[in-house]
């Protein structure tokens, strides 16, 4: 396979940046002053036999450096410890609120992408036409609105035509598997709708830069006089060459675009994971926030290794 | 016998970014007959590249355009890119630097080739893949080698790749843009030899655009010198090389090191080329010239022509002719 | 993430030589796009500046009732308190341009440290750096600030350094590329072998290359350092005394705006904390495009040449 050698060396980056994470989630949360933090076992109205089965477990009453290598093993095992909330393991609820935000958050990053690539080409291709003054200040626009101010436009717009909160109708009662279809389809629309929004922004002006920089190229005008007709020329020569940064921002943006639905997700009360960050922090439950920090961050690496990978294979001029 | 290109009163100007226009060419005219090679001359920035170009309609959206250009006595300026595309790489096909990003670098060189051929209808499928093998066996690249991405191959074999794809639908005019200029000299060697035989095999005529001279000796018939957008002398390359009318041929000329006489001084004209986004008065050479006098700075001479088949745009000249 | 806009219509690069204090004004005049962010800005910075003196009503005055709807007397309406709108924006908008300033400064010193010494001495203290600035980067920045910030308790200062810890790796990144290839210009090189001391050197040659990006940066940094600030504002982690725009919002928010029909209590801050990270981003975005010397030239685009009538020969007697 070409370039093996990258392809390890890439992973054992991410690897080590992952321990790395690891560990500064460890000190984070159990170093950090006030006992409340790094007690694991301090769950409210938690029965004696859990807070010594904690303890146990995560050798809360050992040196740190015990510790650190115990709560190693621990995450080795899926354990992340039990929430203070709810009284149920950490990573169920993490994984629960992964669910839930996953389909908002990729139906929001498939508009962003289609819509984003859309209006970049047309921007590119009208170049010093108003089209695409017009393209690219609109683009601009919808990525300057904070987020959350977005989302409570579209509440105020909406309102009465689309649900605003929550992910399910809770008065439903017993639907048929369309109606809980349509139901959730129906609350998805809006969060959706803003993030995508928001995010297009960013992928209007990728497109067009990449676009013009490569129909910048020698090679199109190679394209252009061999006789192509300017639609294919773009469609065949320009936008795959286009669209290799598109690839990478789009692996990148993944990683990070989780935890950035904390707003949404708060303005349209959808059980996700930032929302579960959010009232983690609020109740101060720290094995949660703990639990998915280390996610979060997990995450992150992870795209940010597929981006790298990606744009490798992607382009045939990347010899490493 | 109608020329089979025939170039006249050609002017380009671009668009600046504050406002202005740059003058590129000025009033550049020439003929090329069938079979014939033509070299256009000039230091860079004269315009011979951008008159290159505009043969084939190669201009972008900021340059406005004036003029004629006749191929086989059709004015394909005169609808724009509507009227020209129809004549591209049928009649008129262009070779580029080879160095430069002139092929896709994420297709294949042989895909390439086939683009071609399919689109202008030469071949299909399969025959398209055989004729770009045997194309590419014809400027001697392995005929395997089309499977090949274009960073995969050597600059000259690029090179070649490229000319084997610009002969694809057999061409009547074949425009070589700095064919040589970004190559090795052993390279360049073989690409001129290369360029020499398809032409003759093939029947092309040739517009070879370039700042070296030798180059120009070696290939052309006849040789159009460029300074500041305009024609300044044209005539067969022979005469030009001995007995230059125009005192920026001369100089060029002399400028270029003889291999046989090590011994001579090098000469270089001083000065730079005048800027073409503002109008000039007289002779754009004149600040520059060796041979400069009053008239010079404040008339420009026209392109006048000279007994067999030459002309000159010089003051000195007219004097003498008349 | 920076924003790059290549200007529209532009036929070649911009010949613009960085280092320069001019070079901000010329780009600014030649780009419409940097024009009209500078304008909002400027505009925005004023009003704030001028708020004490400007504001038509007290920022603590009840000057009607409860979400009073817009009217001549206030055209922008009254917030849950009772207070006029108008005088709101106008003193949000200092304190949020104020967080963002101060943050992004916080960001610029540290990712300026980093992103000098790296670039500068390259080797190990590069290697170092940039796997810190790895490191940070990985890190989710939103629930990183919300962590911070519960943790340590809402307060301006605090809000401040958690957003500039945060920001500081992109400027980091930028300035270490810039400094490298600055680093191997002749007139460094050439100071090098005089002898000149590295603080010199970095002093008199280096940052005067690398202030037009650094500028670029750091207007682009105030965007996101703005937003931060309205998110954390938002999500309740903002500093209580203080009104900032985005408090502004999570008041309208918490105190059920919407459902009251209040809109304007709503939409009016966040449209202007939209418009300045806007101005941002246009002139931010703007000088990044000028530094960058990149031809601007298409070969293909839906405008193709023009022709015009003939011209007859130049010159002709």
């Amino acid at each position: 396979m070409r370039g093996a050698d990258y392809v390890i060396k890439r992973t054992g980056f991410a690897v080590v940046t992952v321990l790395v994470a690891v560990t500064l989630n460890f000190a984070l949360f159990r170093l950090a002053p006030g006992s409340a933090v790094s007690d694991l076992s301090r769950v409210p109205h938690a029965t004696p036999e859990l807070r010594h089965a904690l303890k146990q477990q995560f050798g809360l009453d050992k040196p740190k450096l015990t510790q650190y290598v115990i709560y190693l093993r621990e995450l080795a095992h899926g354990n992340l410890g039990v929430s203070f909330a709810n009284e149920q393991p950490v990573w169920s609820n993490l994984r629960t609120a992964l669910m839930n935000t996953l389909p908002m958050v990729l139906l929001g990053t498939l508009f962003a992408i289609v819509v984003g690539t859309l209006t970049g080409v047309i921007a590119a291709w009208r170049r010093g036409t108003p089209t695409e003054a017009a393209t690219v200040t609109t683009a601009l626009g919808f990525y300057s609105m904070p987020t959350h101010w977005l989302g409570l436009m579209l509440v105020i717009i909406f309102a009465g035509t689309l649900p605003t909160g929550g992910m399910t109708n809770e008065f439903l009662i017993d639907p048929s598997f369309w109606t809980h279809l349509k139901d959730l389809a129906s609350h998805i629309v809006l969060p959706s709708l803003t993030l995508g929004l928001v995010l297009y922004g960013e992928y209007t002006l990728i497109v067009r830069s990449a676009m013009l920089e490569t129909l910048g190229e020698d090679y199109i005008l190679t394209a252009r006089a061999k006789g192509l007709k300017p639609w294919t020329i773009v469609r065949r020569h320009a936008l795959r060459n286009a669209m290799l940064p598109v690839a990478t921002l789009v692996a990148l943006s993944l990683g990070y675009i989780v935890a950035g639905a904390i707003l949404i997700e708060t303005v349209f009360s959808w059980p996700g994971i930032g929302r579960a960050v959010y009232e983690a922090v609020l109740q101060r439950d720290y094995p949660m926030l703990q639990g998915a920090f280390l996610l979060l961050t997990i995450s992150v690496v992870f795209f940010n290794l597929v981006a790298d990978l990606l744009y490798f294979k992607l382009d045939p001029r990347i010899t490493e | 016998m109608r020329p089979l290109l025939q170039v006249e009163d050609l002017h380009v100007w671009f668009d600046l970014a504050d406002g202005g226009e740059l003058h590129a060419v000025q009033g550049v005219g020439f003929t090329l007959e069938r079979g014939e090679r033509l070299g256009l001359v000039g230091e860079s920035g004269c315009g011979k590249t951008t008159t290159a170009l505009a043969v084939l309609g190669l201009l972008p959206p900021s340059a406005s355009v004036a003029g004629r250009i006749l191929l086989e006595g059709e004015d394909v300026l005169a609808g724009g890119e509507a009227t020209i595309r129809p004549h591209r790489w049928v009649d008129v096909a262009i070779v580029f630097q080879g160095a430069m990003n002139a092929l896709n670098p994420v297709r294949t060189v042989g895909a390439q080739i086939v683009e071609a051929l399919e689109l202008h209808g030469v071949a299909h499928g399969a025959a398209a893949r055989a004729e770009a093998g045997a194309l590419l066996e014809a400027v001697g690249i392995p005929a395997r080698r089309g499977g090949r991405f274009p960073h995969e191959l050597s600059g000259g074999m690029r090179q070649r790749a490229a000319i084997a794809m610009a002969l694809s639908c057999k061409p009547k005019v074949l425009i070589a843009d700095e064919p040589t200029t970004a190559l090795d000299v052993m390279v360049q060697a073989q690409i001129l030899e290369l360029l020499d035989g398809l032409c003759r095999d093939f029947g092309l005529a040739l517009v070879l655009v370039t700042h070296d001279l030798p180059v120009v000796a070696q290939l052309c018939d006849r040789g159009v010198v460029m300074y500041a957008g305009r024609v300044v002398e044209q005539g067969p390359v022979e005469v030009l090389y001995h007995d230059p009318q125009h005192p920026y041929t001369r100089l060029l000329f002399a400028a270029t090191p003889d291999l046989d006489d090590l011994e001579g001084p090098v000469v270089s004209i001083p000065g730079a080329p005048p800027r073409l986004d503002r109008p000039l008065a007289g002779c754009p050479f004149a600040p520059r010239c060796d041979r400069v006098f009053d008239r010079c700075t404040v008339e420009a001479p026209a392109l006048a022509a000279l007994p067999s088949g030459r002309a000159a745009a010089c003051h000195l000249t007219e004097a003498v002719v008349r | 993430m920076s924003v790059v806009v290549n200007e529209p219509g532009v036929a070649e690069a911009a010949e613009v030589a960085p280092g320069r204090g001019t070079f901000l004004l010329r780009t600014l005049r030649r780009r419409p796009s940097a024009s009209l962010g500078a304008t909002i800005l400027g505009l925005v910075a004023l009003a704030a500046l001028l708020a004490p003196w400007l504001a038509p009503y007290g920022l603590h005055t009840q000057a009607g009732p409860v979400f009073g709807r817009p009217s001549w007397t206030h055209p922008l309406g009254l917030d849950d308190g009772g207070i006029d709108m108008v005088t709101l924006l106008m003193w949000g908008a200092r304190i949020s341009l104020v967080v963002g300033f101060a943050a992004t400064l916080v960001s610029m010193a540290i990712g300026g440290t980093v992103g000098v010494l790296a670039g500068y001495f390259g080797g190990k203290t590069d290697t170092i750096l940039m796997r810190i600035t790895d490191y940070f980067l990985v890190i989710p920045d939103v629930p990183l600030m919300i962590v911070v910030a519960a943790i340590w308790g809402p307060s301006l200062f605090h809000i401040v350094i958690v957003i500039g810890i945060l920001l500081w790796t992109g400027t980091a990144r930028v300035l270490r590329a810039q400094v490298k290839s600055v680093r191997e210009r002749v007139y460094v090189k050439r100071a090098r072998a005089l002898g000149a001391g590295h603080v010199r050197i970095v002093v008199r040659h280096v940052l005067p290359q690398v202030a037009p990006l650094l500028i670029a940066n750091t207007v682009l940094t105030v965007a996101v350092a703005i937003f931060d600030e309205t998110a954390l504002s938002f999500l309740g982690l903002g500093d209580p005394s203080r009104t900032s725009l985005g408090k502004v919002i999570e008041n309208a928010f918490q105190r059920a705006a919407i459902s009251s029909g209040a809109w304007w209590a709503i939409v009016p801050p966040g449209a202007l904390v939209a418009l300045i990270i806007l101005g941002c981003s246009l002139v931010g975005g703007a000088l990044e495009d000028a530094l960058n010397p990149r031809l601007a030239v298409a070969h293909l685009s839906a405008r193709t040449f023009r022709l015009r009538p003939p011209v007859g020969r130049p010159g002709a007697s």
